[in-house]
């Protein structure tokens, strides 16, 4: 260490400067200089501006304009406060969007992930065969929503279409798929699990695969049945999957809308109209952007406490 | 509970051959340890007594009856895994409860054993903690907690402390021991741990190139070695193997690769051989004048003993285990002698009977 | 200083030189279409919603009219759905983006007058002494408002019932007459059920806003106050009236004795609607008359067309129109704007209007075009495509006839469309129109506040 030539008489006051010099520079490295300012700004800059045009200023402009009424070309002209809120949650037909999207998002979520985890522990027997089976079960998701809607909509056809001809054949009564509101529902929810199922299951499919084997081998030694494995080992197992892909599944459900529009278009009665079909048609349709700007709100508020949720139990669930 | 293997053979397929005529018979109550280099089958044939694998031909008997058909858990036995196979996400108790919860048995008695258990392994305090907040020793003894609490009275282990530090195994060595004296357990042990085996089992059973190589007590199969793959893999350091020949001039001489004699009191039977010396068989002096048969290489010293390494003049390499502190410098000539324990093995390794009346060392 | 110019040099030029190129050719790649126009001829740039067919026919007209003269350079650009396109051309009104000429459909006249963003072409009719009187006056009088042209009607049908003639031959059946009432209706529908032994459905009607609007139009009834709308902002609804009723009350006589079928709504309510009819699974649909092109090609049977039925007891009042109307942006120079009124004029004569319908099935609005030899060989072809024509022309425009002219359109026919799926699947009448009324009310009174109205 070298030492300072007037640091040989007073060596104390000197020590007691080189440790302050110390904590400077500890400080300093947590703290910005000139030019790490510069550089953060660089590698800032672009994403702070491209998310500012993109993500705040709409959202923004989101939030402003479901405070107002909007006139026939779309520009805020009456200032209504919380009112489209109100309107909104006290109106009938609103309330049934939430809750038919609910029964949409919760049937859906519960027969992919129901389906999906039986395709999956089927397709992880080794049984002959097998490969083709795995393949099958995960070609939907090569899909594309418009190339699903049409297949199912020749299917759900009431003259022509497949499952009409086998109530005809079997004489049952015919099922109006796509014109009764119940059956509608029915259908939108078995078109979309459909499409669903083909990533649910390659996903429980691999979770399931990473299970190690030697935990069934002891379980069957122990005398644990296949059933009971599956509940007690397999789920458990598995279970940090299984709740992402609920959650991913759900919050999916939610952005239900190009299916909405090639199959029901909402309809019949607004059975099918979902939160963000309802928000599409009444911004692009009906030109109500104020009130669209509230439902996208109140949708952005549901979609953020499903994600919340899925941070949460995750976090916890994260090592079992 | 005993078990019987006859002729069992496994094949992947019709090309691969894992085991071949593995037959052998284990008594209740008996601590059988089945020892071999990786590679060897011996997980395997643990698995086929377990049922998880099936065999493709003889038969597996559990106390006369044959199981080759039943499930793993109609075979009344219960196994500990390399890797422990703990449930992550429950606790060491329900771990240990697993089984019992699964063949639904009344809750108090479930209570009971794995009290019991877990009391046996010293895990009472750890009953509620996770796997992956336990130590590698701790895991293993809630492996063995399962174990005990399945009330089985065979069990299988398969390289049960292969994970565990040296210090931990030799503790761990003592507790399954003492567990399976304890509990009347008749215990198949897999390893490749050739101490272990020594240490543990009431019978060896040696597996080597999908055949066994030999079945006997720690003492027969170190003794009495059938063939030279059995005698090397037992006795640290290893047994010294030289090539051997008969003498062309005098057929009761074998000449150790040109450095040793000896003389037998019967015709040598064959004209090439091996002959195995255990390293504390050997004797070395410093070379008097011309006499040295061998070079020093390097010594080792271990307290107690010295290892001293060496090579023939032949070429051919030997290690000698010396009590005490032995000093020998690098490269310098030495004599090695062999005391009258020898063990004779034929050109292909096969044991050799000579008795030790029928040999005199030169 | 030095290692941040490295930095720049190294990385940062790099990057903003590949996104640069990539906008770049994102641009190139969106900007195929041709926005410029030939030197020395003021280009107006069009935008319409045909698709199809009849897109073909609109670039053809286009051409043609290009070729015309050398003032102008008509731009046409493909815009997708009416809805949509309302949308696009309001939010891009006052940019260099928005277009000079543009096609927006029926409903969305009263937005696009109370917008203010057009010059209504009026105006230039004034200017040019341009004759109207040849165009159909029930087609104009839809885009009109007290007495001023807003826009010019353009793709122009008019609801139609078609039945399938041979099958009603085959079973004996008396078909419907030119203009059928209710129940001649339900009648040739059951009979064609019964006679079938249930193996052909009677009838259907699309679950479609339009159609209940027709049918109170034709039985003279206005669904708003103000004469429609034409006569003043409207401030009342009233879509529970009794001609509502009515017609719904039909509908359900149908339902419940077997022989209608519901196809639902939307594209795929049509589709599947044509499917049956030319599968002979389906012998009565009321539907657009820009149809009958889909129903005469590849179709064995012969093909029946009679006007809108009207209620038992009353005479029909005539039917509005419905298709889309051309409008001048005000945005761009008065040239521009002469100009696309040039076309207009070209799109509307007789011979163009004659080959539109041939091409597309719209009816052909100049009365003249009934001459033209195009015209007069598809009649020959196939005489039921007379019926349109000369129900259009039998119409008197009234208030209740010319379209209802306010705002929000869209949201009251979904709101109709709920109320017939209601009434369709079993519901109760006057509660499905009681929760209509009540909601295109509320709707009607936010609308005007919104405006200031």
């Amino acid at each position: 260490m070298l030492k300072s030539p007037a640091s040989d008489s007073t060596s104390a006051p000197i020590n007691r400067a080189e440790t302050k010099a110390k904590i400077e520079a500890s400080e300093k490295a947590f703290s910005l200089n000139a030019k790490d300012k510069y550089y953060a700004l660089l590698f800032l800059g672009p994403s702070l501006l491209i998310l500012g045009i993109f993500i705040f200023y709409p959202m923004f402009k989101t939030l402003y304009l479901s405070l107002f009424l909007t006139n026939t070309v779309g520009k805020p002209t009456v200032f209504v406060g919380l009112s489209n809120y109100i309107n909104l949650l006290t109106s009938a037909d609103y309330l049934n969007s939430l809750a038919v999207t609910m029964v949409y998002v919760l049937a859906v979520t519960a027969l992919t992930i129901a389906l999906g985890l039986l395709l999956a522990s089927l397709a992880s027997k080794k049984i002959a065969g097998i490969g083709f089976f795995r393949t099958l079960f995960s070609s939907t998701m090569g899909v594309s929503v418009s190339v699903a809607a049409i297949f199912w909509l020749f299917i759900f056809n009431p003259s022509t279409g497949f499952l009409s001809l086998i109530s005809t054949w079997l004489h049952l009564p015919a099922i109006g798929w796509l014109t009764d509101p119940t059956w509608a529902m029915v259908a939108v929810i078995i078109t979309t699990v459909w499409m669903n199922l083909g990533f649910t299951f390659l996903i429980l499919f691999g979770a399931i695969q990473s299970v190690p084997t030697t935990l069934y081998e002891a379980a069957s030694i122990e005398g644990a049945s296949s059933r009971f494995q599956f509940f007690h080992i397999t789920i458990p197992s598995i279970s940090p999957t299984l709740f992402f892909v609920s959650i991913v599944t759900l919050i999916d459900g939610f952005k239900s809308f190009g299916l909405i529009d090639l199959m029901t278009k909402g309809g019949p009665t607004n059975a099918t109209n979902m939160l963000v079909y309802r928000i599409y048609k009444d911004a692009f349709y009906s030109g109500n952007f104020a009130q669209a700007s509230a439902e996208a709100l109140i949708l952005t508020v549901i979609i953020a406490l499903f994600t919340l949720l899925q941070f949460k139990v995750l976090e916890k669930r994260v090592n079992y | 509970m005993s078990i019987t293997l006859n002729n069992v053979r496994k094949d992947y397929d019709s090309e691969t051959e894992v085991l071949k005529d593995i037959s052998v018979e284990v008594e209740t109550g008996e601590f059988f340890v089945i020892v071999g280099p990786s590679g060897c089958g011996k997980s395997n044939l643990l698995r086929m007594i377990a049922g998880l694998t099936p065999i493709t031909a003889g038969e597996v008997k559990i106390d006369d009856t044959v199981v080759n058909d039943l499930p793993p858990k109609a075979r009344k036995l219960t196994m500990v895994f390399q890797n422990y196979a703990l449930f992550p996400f429950l606790s060491v108790w329900d771990n240990v409860a697993f089984g019992l919860k699964a063949r639904k048995l009344a809750p108090d008695d479930i209570n009971a054993r794995v009290k019991e258990a877990l009391k046996m392994v010293n895990l009472t305090t750890l009953a509620k903690r996770k796997p992956r907040e336990l130590s590698g020793g701790q895991r293993q003894r809630v492996a063995l907690a399962r174990a005990v609490a399945s009330d089985a009275k065979i069990c299988l282990m398969d390289e049960p402390l292969s994970n565990l530090d040296a210090q931990l195994r030799i503790k761990m060595r003592q507790e399954i021991y003492a567990l399976q004296r304890k509990l009347g357990l008749t215990l198949i042990y897999v390893t490749h741990d050739q101490v272990e085996a020594m240490t543990m089992a009431d019978h060896i059973m040696v597996l080597n190139d999908r055949h066994v190589q030999q079945i006997g007590t720690p003492s027969e199969i170190y003794q009495n070695p059938k063939n030279a793959f059995v005698a090397k893999f037992f006795g640290t350091p290893q047994i010294n193997i030289l090539p051997a020949t008969r003498s062309a001039d005098n057929n009761h001489m074998i000449n150790v690769s040109s450095d040793l004699q000896i003389i037998l009191s019967e015709e040598v039977p064959a004209e090439k051989l091996q002959i195995g010396i255990r390293p504390d068989d050997m004797q070395i002096r410093l070379a008097e004048g011309v006499d040295g048969n061998a070079v020093v290489k390097n010594t080792e010293f271990l307290g107690d003993e010295t290892i001293v390494y060496a090579t023939l003049n032949s070429g051919n390499d030997i290690h000698v285990v010396m009590t005490g502190k032995v000093d020998f410098r690098n490269y310098e000539p030495i004599k090695v002698t062999a005391n009258s324990n020898l063990m004779f093995f034929d050109a292909n390794g096969k044991r050799i009977d000579i008795s030790k009346e029928a040999y005199v060392h030169a | 200083m030095v290692k941040i110019w490295d930095f720049i040099k190294n990385h940062l030029i790099p990057i903003i030189a590949v996104v640069v190129v990539a906008i770049g050719v994102a641009f190139v790649g969106a900007s195929h279409k041709e926005t410029t126009a030939k030197a020395g001829r003021t280009p107006i740039v069009f935008w319409h919603e045909m698709g199809g067919p009849a897109e073909q026919a609109l670039d053809k007209m286009v051409d043609n009219f290009n070729q015309s003269q050398s003032k102008y350079e008509v731009i046409p650009q493909y815009e997708g759905a009416y809805d949509e396109a309302v949308q696009k051309i309001i939010q891009s009104h006052g940019t260099s983006a928005s277009p000079a000429l543009f096609q927006s459909f029926d409903i969305s006249t009263a937005q696009m007058m109370h917008s203010k963003y057009t010059t209504p072409v009026q105006k230039f009719i004034d200017e040019d002494h341009y004759d109207t009187s040849d165009i159909s006056p029930v087609a104009r009088s839809f885009y009109s408002n007290k007495g001023q042209q807003l826009a010019m009607p353009f793709n122009t049908s008019q609801p139609v019932l078609y039945y399938n003639a041979t099958l009603l031959k085959k079973y004996g059946i008396t078909p419907p007459s030119k203009s059928p009432s209710y129940s001649e209706i339900s009648r040739v529908a059951k009979e064609l059920y019964e006679k079938s032994h249930h193996k052909v459905k009677g009838m259907t009607m699309e679950i479609y806003g339009w159609l209940l609007e027709e049918a109170l139009a034709n039985d003279k009834t206005k669904l708003i106050n103000n004469g429609d709308g034409h006569q003043g902002n409207p401030t009342k609804i009233n879509v529970n009236n009794p001609n509502t009723v009515k017609f719904l009350k039909w509908i359900r006589t149908n339902i419940k004795s077997g022989d209608f079928v519901n196809y639902g709504s939307g594209a795929s309510a049509e589709t599947n609607e044509i499917a049956a009819f030319l599968a002979d699974k389906l012998g009565i649909f009321v539907q657009s008359s820009a149809y009958i092109g889909q129903l005469t090609t590849g179709n064995k049977n012969k093909l029946g067309i009679s006007y809108f039925p009207h209620p038992d007891g009353t005479k029909a009042n005539g039917v509005g129109i419905g298709g889309a109307a051309l409008w001048i942006s005000n945005d761009k120079p008065e040239k521009v704007q002469k100009g696309a009124f040039e076309f207009i004029k070209y799109a509307e004569s007789a011979k163009n209007q004659a080959n539109w319908q041939v091409a597309t099935g719209y009816l052909a609005l100049n009365k003249n075009s009934q001459k033209q030899k195009a015209l007069q060989n598809l009649y020959k072809k196939i005489p039921a495509a007379r019926v349109p024509g000369e129900q259009l022309a039998s119409a008197k425009p009234n208030n209740a006839n010319s379209g209802i002219l306010m705002e929000g359109m869209q949201l009251t026919r979904e709101l109709e469309e709920t109320a017939m799926e209601t009434v369709y699947n079993g519901g109760n009448i006057d509660g499905a129109l009681t929760t209509a009324n009540k909601a295109m009310n509320a709707n009607l009174t936010t609308t005007n506040r919104a405006d200031k109205k």
